[in-house]
């Protein structure tokens, strides 16, 4: 089953919003500074099906202990929010896998 | 030749004349335009323009974000005024990897600074960065003379 982040977040409550209606540069320093482990990904690149947008490379955040990942969230109006989503030990080894790594 | 204009929160009035601008000069240009926007921009655009005399072709712009790859168009123009909407262009850039121009604008000069730096740092993007909020005027004049060079 694909995973829908919009729906998600409508349809459940146990995230938590690190920041909302902020900045991405912000909400970037957030994520590095709350994250046990950093992974980095390209704009448009599909993060538990759902396109991250940003400005390259974008942060994602993993928390394994945690079973979370902390990604950023951008709504035109509404700025951007840094949100910690719990998911299983299998979704956080795709989301490793995703890394395309800083030079 | 396809273009893809992008409107995201219609918050700075010069967003709609401009995008409405931007697809009928692009139109007149031969290309097929298609305009990327957010619900808001998106009801706008159906006032503005009811019998679709100017925006031919309006699709959600998450929706598109969500189906674009790269090759789908030839040209990206999007109006950068705040930050979620850098973001936006600097990604869609990233997805379709063509030709692009990003028109920054605000009233705030410093803003249009940082946006045009975020647009600069993160694509090789065309930049047009003027200080413009109610009156779309000085886009509009600075998009003229970039039209005539797609032109030559």
């Amino acid at each position: 089953m694909s995973f829908c982040l919009e729906t998600y977040l409508q349809q459940n409550d146990d995230y938590e919003i690190l920041v909302q209606r902020s900045g991405v540069k912000q909400c970037y320093k957030l994520i590095e500074e709350n994250s046990k482990e950093l992974i980095h990904v390209n704009p448009g690149d599909k993060v538990l099906g759902a396109r991250l947008i940003g400005l390259p490379p974008i942060p994602v955040g993993i928390n394994e202990d945690e079973g979370a990942i902390l990604i950023t969230y951008t709504k035109p109006c509404h700025g951007t929010a840094a949100i910690k989503i719990p998911i299983s030990p299998e979704e956080i080894e795709s989301v490793r896998a995703m890394d395309i790594g800083t030079d | 030749m396809k273009a893809l204009v992008l409107l995201g929160c219609p918050e700075a009035p010069s967003q709609t004349p401009i995008g409405l601008y931007a697809s009928y000069k692009l139109g007149q240009m031969g290309y097929d335009v298609t305009v990327s926007s957010n619900p808001a921009a998106g009801k706008i655009l159906d006032i503005s323009d009811p019998e679709g005399v100017y925006v031919k072709k309006r699709v959600d712009i998450e929706k598109c974000l969500d189906e674009i790859e790269e090759g789908d168009y030839d040209l990206l123009v999007g109006c950068v005024h705040k930050d979620a909407a850098a973001t936006f262009f600097i990604t869609y850039y990233h997805i379709l990897k063509c030709k692009a121009l990003a028109l920054v604008f605000s009233r705030d000069a410093e803003e249009v600074a940082e946006f045009a730096d975020m647009v600069e740092s993160s694509t090789d993007a065309d930049i047009i960065a003027v200080r413009a909020f109610h009156n779309p005027n000085p886009i509009k004049v600075k998009f003229d003379k970039y039209l005539k060079t797609l032109e030559e």
